[in-house]
């Protein structure tokens, strides 16, 4: 048995011998290697790097190491490793294949089993002559050189691999050798070790081993079956956990320590790298094609020259001469005095307080904006727009409409008393009301009015010649007015600018001697028609005194022509007649209000429109004041006051109210006035209210009712209601406390069934109510109770406490317990304190606010390393995990990267196996 | 500040030893103060990590504590002085105002001093929360704010309507003032700024600074919440029990109490149309109230010729004083001054609201107190009556030092309008009035009909399977019915019926009351007529 496997691991050495000797690896190298150091020289073009990569080295087809002579079977058991290692193959030996158990495909049994029945069949082997033999004899004089030389390898080999000397192993052979050597003497019989240990007698150590062997003697030996494969990976877990646990294990402090820390403070000295964005554009590389393409633009030199030069050539343009910059100089300055002057003088005018200048200033503003007007549409729609904003702020505030305390005190005082200016400022701000009240198709005075001339001239059907007057005198005011207007010349804008100006002033004269021109054609005419128009204008006259008279059966459109022709005539004639016209208004037996509103609009509108008439203004005023005084003399201020308090303080009410007296007295003053003594009724109306309560909040408690401060006597009803008060003040606290109890937790309701229900037996009245209902009540009532027991006043007679819920408050509470709190006392506990800045001093905010983590961002949290911790150690304070500098960590690197070589090996350890 | 006056010196004379051991108690006492209740009792609970979590916890607010205890050590270097009797038969309310201003320094006695204003009537008062400024509201009219640090009349007015009270809103810019019909609102000029035309006859006015709210009581018997920062009306209460002017607000919570002429004393917030308390206090009209600044203590004055001192907790008077007030006011350090006729007393509190006479003091027989007032921040009683103003000393009355974040008389202009604006941000909203304002971020508890929400019911859910899971018992069954495979198959069951309820508990929180499916319209269905539409078929898609 020994000889075979002695035979085999020769074989197998030898074959390694051959492989090996054209290596310059070193004999423990494994048979995967040699491949791959076989290819390494035929395959020098590829780099090393990939080769060391793989794990296996190449992988070829097994053809191709055939070809090369490589042992295809490398990996299968030695027995079939030495067949295929042979380089001549007997006959005999392909023929008889060997047997599975001994090339150890099938591993049904033991090895050690096949060893004991080996040893027969070699003695077979031995007694069966064959040619074999003598091949084999001769083989085995070759081999046993071989074997002295394979032994000596295999001692060399051995003594490499343990360490021990070559002697230990020699010795061992020897005594190996003997004892074949007796095992060849006593071959039949049954040995037993005691035989074997015969010849040992007396050398060195036989006495121990002899005891040994009686020691093993006395115990039976059995070899025990191996466990099953889950047993022993089993056991091997546990061992393996074992170690793996102590090693985890000492990782539970700092775990645990870390976890419990309220707060982790990660610190780093090393500098974060990149922290501005010019930093991180400095170590720009370009990378795609477009980016190099960009670089290698910005970078050539050739472009950088021509963009240099380029550069030169653009300042040389900048170069001015001298005289050019002088000149430039001197324009500029020149402007800017004309700009200082400018605004100097702007200045000046803004500062001029005169009320004279003002108002031509005003006049003139107010003609080019006419003028204006009429050029552009555009504008006159704007400024009709603006018009009627106008109109209805003042329809709304009744600004103008002597609410004003000023004009409250004037006319307090009476109109009549006043100086004339007064007067008329009081008069102007009525008109004023007036004009910005008037409806917007009255706005353009001139033109309504020209319309309604026409249609008048319609209705009345005027023979030709009076036609032909009137557009003449039409045509002659026109010019007139244009002829006025034409000195104006605008101030401002493009038309203000010199030449501009000449070329107007050039074309006005034109214009100007056309106009007079036209005009004494007109006047040439009209005195011509005049004289033929008188009679006319008699008839005239005499129609609308006719008219007056029909006014008094007739209404609505009839008087119409009468306002008008009023109307005309006050525009056309000269204005001292207006207080004719009054005195003929006065005739008006039965004057409807609204038309007579309308007509004082027009009187006033024609007086203030158009900015051409500043006498007639003036005379309109004291027209106007004509009728405020009459008005003053005719309803004395104390009826208005009266008026209005009866009134109440409805303005409508007021108003009504005037018009009705009006109608009923007639009076001719009134009427005329109407509209200024309505304004004026409402105004003290106002007045008096605001009177009234001054007269009650200041006079008249100190005068009247209120004169005695609290501390002195109290009135009578005071002192009753305070005599009285406390009378039955406990049982009617009593009462109240039983009503709010009711209304927070009522009482049941008396259980009842619905009328008629099961009446119509006896029994069921005589049972009464069922039992469940009455039980349902008793429960009821016994919950009452229990509630009003609970209540937090039940044991206060003097204390009613709300007991409804604050739906409003709930939303500042928590509905349940947040999440790591299981316990309300818990929470509520921690919650008490404050942790804010307006509680705390400062130096104790930041451990109340400290967030768990703390760590400057960009940096990189390195993973936990070993330290030992005590297990009981416990601190409040921030654990501070201060990682290492980075020079540092890279040693730690390197030392790691040692250790771990053959997975990953660098670059400079890779060149070294090579060069070896 | 406070006036020290014949007070004790510390004691000087111990051992070092001895001293240090006291300094350490007085942190100790401090610190306490600090903690703000007791140390949660952590042994009941079970969790570990919240166990943890919450001595660190619990540590920390310790150091705050401490920390704060040592740094009111510099935060508040001055204590109040009172006056002391020498020897137990003196006592402190024969002292004088003439004997006191002879012994206090310059600065103070100035602080005493009379305004004879006989001309337009009965005067009431209003000190600003930090005590620098003062309004003067004459009831014929006249209004004056007084700068009274400065000794300044800032301005001074006449409305020609009669006035009934003054109050301050947030600073010195702005006062409120009741007058005869409206409440209106002038700014430090005398320029009217608002008409408060919603509250009617107004009588009395309170302001509630942290809310923005002003307060008022109207001749309707009505009481009326405004917010000054919007202008909303904020509530409107009939109180049904009478018009009165006798209200003040609680400076702890906020609550507004008002007496009333049937001896009842109610206390209300903006966001409930019912007093939350009423209690009877008098058996007669009740002529003023006034609250500790603690906010525990109240002190009602009847015309039962009572003034009691009540103890909010306890809703028991504990203290009875008898006579006559027409008005009371609590210092900032718990004197309370009450005032009938020319006689004004302020009552002490000698320990365990043991409440003893004070000090007294008379202005001219004929002069009618209506107002007293105790300046913030300053040992000084204000007294309004019908002859003009008076301000007399009362030594121990005043806060001495004052917390500038909170009130500083000595704040300029721009702290003043970066503390308008602090605020304005810090607006307490009208719900947060309620008699117990801690509760506010506490758990609330659970009314009877209330949804659960969905984790609430998952962990229920958990808590049944729980249960079940270790509760059932399956039974052993003959032949093949006990196999392993169905005992799991039946125990799940269970498990499932166990969960059933729950899982459409939270199907229905999720999508709310099943619905009824609706009819899908085919396309198909849209060529018919729409009578016809819904005989259409489904086709399977």
């Amino acid at each position: 048995m020994a000889d075979s496997t002695e035979k085999n691991s020769k074989k197998q050495k030898r074959t390694k011998a051959k492989t090996v000797e054209s290596t310059f690896l070193s004999k423990t190298s494994k048979p995967e290697k040699k491949g791959r150091m076989k290819m390494k020289g035929k395959r020098k073009g590829r780099d090393n790097d990939q080769r060391k990569r793989r794990g296996g080295g190449p992988r070829l087809p097994n053809v191709l190491r055939q070809e090369l002579g490589l042992d295809v079977k490398r990996n299968s058991s030695s027995e079939s490793d030495s067949e295929g290692g042979e380089d001549v193959r007997d006959f005999y030996e392909l023929d008889e294949e060997v047997a599975q158990e001994e090339s150890g495909k099938n591993r049904r049994f033991d090895e050690v089993e096949n060893y004991q029945y080996e040893l027969p069949d070699d003695f077979e082997d031995e007694e069966v002559p064959s040619d074999e033999g003598e091949d084999d004899s001769d083989k085995s004089e070759v081999e046993d050189e071989r074997e002295k030389e394979d032994g000596e390898r295999h001692l060399r080999m051995l003594q490499d691999i343990t360490g021990i000397p070559k002697e230990a192993f020699d010795g061992e052979k020897k005594k190996r050798e003997e004892v074949l050597l007796s095992q060849a003497d006593v071959r039949s019989e049954i040995v037993t070790i005691h035989d074997l240990l015969v010849p040992l007698q007396g050398m060195p150590g036989y006495s121990s081993l002899r005891k040994r062997v009686l020691q093993q003697e006395k115990q039976p030996m059995t070899l025990q079956a191996p466990l099953p494969k889950s047993e022993r990976d089993k056991v091997q877990r546990k061992v393996s956990d074992k170690f793996a646990r102590k090693e985890i294990t000492k990782w539970e402090g700092v775990v645990k320590r870390n976890r419990e820390a309220p707060t982790l403070f990660f610190e780093q000295d090393q500098n974060l790298g990149y922290s501005t964005v010019g930093a991180i554009a400095s170590g720009f590389e370009p990378r795609t094609e477009f980016e190099k393409q960009m670089a290698q633009l910005r970078q050539d030199p050739e472009l950088v020259e021509a963009y240099k030069n380029d550069g030169a050539k653009m300042l040389e343009l900048n170069k001015v001469s001298v005289k050019d910059v002088i000149d430039r100089q001197n324009r500029l300055a020149k402007m800017r005095s004309l700009l200082f002057r400018h605004e100097m003088k702007a200045k000046r005018i803004k500062k001029i307080k005169s009320k004279t200048y003002h108002k031509i200033k005003k006049k003139e503003r107010q003609k080019a904006a006419s003028a204006e007007l009429e050029m552009n549409p555009e504008a006159a729609k704007q400024q009709a727009i603006k018009q009627e904003q106008k109109r209805a702020e003042e329809r709304l505030t009744l600004k103008h409409k002597n609410s004003s305390k000023w004009a409250k005190r004037i006319l307090k005082r009476g109109l009549d008393v006043q100086d004339d200016a007064t007067r008329a400022a009081i008069a102007e701000q009525l008109q004023k009301h007036e004009e910005l009240k008037r409806k917007m198709n009255s706005m353009n005075n001139n033109e309504s009015s020209t319309d309604e001339e026409s249609s008048d001239d319609d209705d009345e059907e005027e023979d030709e010649s009076k036609r032909a007057l009137k557009a003449l005198n039409k045509a002659k005011e026109k010019t007139a007015k244009v002829l006025e207007e034409g000195d104006e010349a605008p101030k401002k804008g493009l038309f203000a600018l010199p030449f501009m100006e000449r070329g107007l002033k050039k074309r006005q004269e034109e214009a100007y001697e056309e106009a007079r021109q036209a005009l004494e054609d007109y006047d040439a005419t009209l005195n011509q028609l005049q004289d033929e128009g008188e009679e006319g204008e008699e008839e005239t006259q005499q129609n609308s005194s006719a008219v007056k008279v029909t006014g008094k059966r007739t209404f609505g459109p009839a008087k119409k022509p009468v306002a008008q022709e009023y109307n005309k005539r006050k525009r056309l004639d000269d204005f001292g007649k207006d207080s004719d016209s009054e005195e003929e208004d006065g005739e008006f037996d039965e004057p409807v209000p609204q038309i007579i509103e309308d007509k004082n609009d027009k009187t006033e509108g024609v007086q203030l429109g158009t900015a051409l008439l500043d006498e007639e203004q003036v005379m309109a005023q004291h027209a106007i004041f004509r009728n405020l005084d009459d008005m003053e003399k005719a309803v004395g201020p104390k009826t208005s006051y009266e008026v209005a308090i009866f009134a109440g303080d409805s303005f409508r009410k007021v108003r009504s109210d005037s018009g009705h007296s009006n109608k009923a007295t007639t009076s001719s003053v009134i009427h005329t006035s109407k509209p200024s003594h309505e304004t004026k009724e409402t105004d003290q109306s106002y007045e008096t209210d605001s009177d009234t309560e001054m007269v009650e909040g200041f006079l008249t408690t100190n005068l009247t009712t209120d004169q005695k401060p609290d501390y002195e006597l109290p009135s009578q009803a005071e002192l009753v209601r305070r005599v009285f008060a406390g009378d039955d003040v406990a049982a009617e606290f009593e009462r109240d406390k039983l009503e709010t109890l009711n209304e927070e937790n009522p009482e049941p309701e008396k259980p009842a069934l619905v009328p008629g229900w099961g009446q119509w037996t006896h029994v069921q009245k005589k049972k009464g109510l069922p039992d469940w209902m009455v039980r349902e009540h008793e429960e009821k009532k016994r919950k009452r109770g229990e509630a009003l027991k609970k209540r937090k006043d039940a044991k206060f007679d003097h204390v009613i406490i709300s007991e409804t819920i604050n739906r409003k408050a709930e939303k500042l509470m928590a509905t349940s317990l947040p999440f790591p709190f299981t316990s309300k006392e818990a929470y509520e506990g921690n919650m008490r304190m404050p942790i804010g800045p307006d509680f705390n001093p400062a130096s104790a905010l930041s451990a109340l606010n400290r967030p768990e983590i703390i760590k400057k961002p960009g940096l990189i949290i390195q993973p936990i390393e070993y330290e030992e911790v005590d297990p009981d150690e416990t601190n409040d304070q921030p654990k501070r995990i201060i990682q290492g500098a980075k020079p540092k960590q890279s040693s730690k690197e390197k030392s790691k990267k040692g250790k771990s070589s053959n997975k990953l090996v660098p670059k400079t350890l890779g060149q070294k196996v090579k060069s070896t | 500040m406070g006036e020290k006056e014949e007070s004790n010196e510390p004691q000087s004379l111990n051992p070092a030893s001895n001293q240090e051991e006291g300094i350490l108690d007085k942190l100790e006492k401090k610190a306490k103060k600090y903690l703000r209740g007791n140390k949660t009792n952590l042994k009941n609970l079970r969790d570990k990590k919240l166990k943890g979590q919450l001595e660190v916890r619990e540590k920390i607010y310790g150091n705050a504590a401490k920390v704060a205890a040592r740094a009111e050590e510099w935060l508040k270097p001055s204590e109040e002085g009172l006056l002391e009797p020498e020897n137990p038969l003196e006592r402190t309310y024969r002292i004088q105002q003439s004997s006191i201003l002879p012994e206090v320094d310059v600065l103070s006695v100035s602080k005493a001093f009379d305004m004879k204003l006989p001309d337009l009537g009965p005067y009431t008062i209003r000190y600003l929360s930090n005590g620098r400024y003062m309004l003067l509201g004459g009831q014929k009219g006249h209004l004056a704010m007084i700068d009274v640090l400065k000794m300044d009349c800032i301005k001074e007015f006449q409305v020609k309507e009669r006035v009934r009270d003054v109050v301050f809103l947030q600073n010195d810019q702005l006062f409120a003032v009741a007058q005869k019909k409206f409440t209106y609102v002038y700014n430090r000029h005398g320029t009217e700024i608002h008409c408060l035309k919603e509250n009617q006859h107004p009588l009395k006015l309170e302001y509630l600074e942290k809310h923005f709210l002003l307060v008022g009581t109207n001749n309707f018997s009505q009481l009326h919440y405004q917010d000054i920062s919007t202008g909303q009306v904020v509530a409107n209460y009939r109180t049904g029990l009478g018009p009165t002017s006798v209200m003040c607000s609680n400076p702890y919570n906020s609550i507004i109490s008002l007496g009333h002429s049937g001896g009842k004393l109610t206390m209300w917030k903006p966001t409930s149309g019912k007093p939350l308390i009423t209690m009877l206090c008098h058996h007669g009209p009740i002529t003023a109230v006034a609250y500790h600044p603690s906010g525990n203590l109240v002190a009602t004055a009847g015309m039962d010729k009572k003034v009691k001192i009540w103890d909010l907790r306890k809703f028991e008077s504990i203290h009875s004083i008898p006579g006559h007030a027409q008005t009371l006011d609590f210092s900032q350090k718990g004197l309370l001054a009450l005032a009938n006729g020319s006689r004004v007393q302020v009552w002490r509190d000698k320990g365990d609201q043991d409440f003893g006479l004070y000090m007294t003091h008379s202005i001219p027989k004929g002069y009618q107190v209506g107002t007293v007032k105790f300046r913030p921040y300053e040992d000084v009683l204000g007294l309004g009556h019908s002859m003009g103003f008076s301000s007399i000393l009362i030594p121990g009355s005043g806060e001495p030092n004052f917390d500038s974040w909170v009130a500083n008389p000595y704040e300029t202009s721009k702290q003043r309008s970066k503390k308008e604006v602090r605020a304005l941000l810090d607006k307490l909203p009208p719900e947060s009035i309620m008699l117990d304002p801690g509760s506010i971020g506490m758990v609330r508890e659970r009314q009877r009909k209330e949804k659960l929400t969905k984790r609430e019911i998952e962990q229920q859910m958990v808590e049944a399977v729980v249960e079940v899971k270790s509760n059932v018992e399956i039974k052993n069954k003959t032949k093949g019915r006990n196999k392993p495979s169905k005992r799991a198959k039946r125990k799940q069951e269970e498990v499932f019926n166990a969960k059933k309820p729950f899982l459409e508990k939270q199907r229905e929180t999720k999508e709310g009351p099943p619905q009824k499916k609706r009819r899908v319209l085919l396309e198909v269905a849209e060529d018919l007529p729409k009578s016809l539409q819904r005989f259409a078929k489904k086709k399977p898609m």
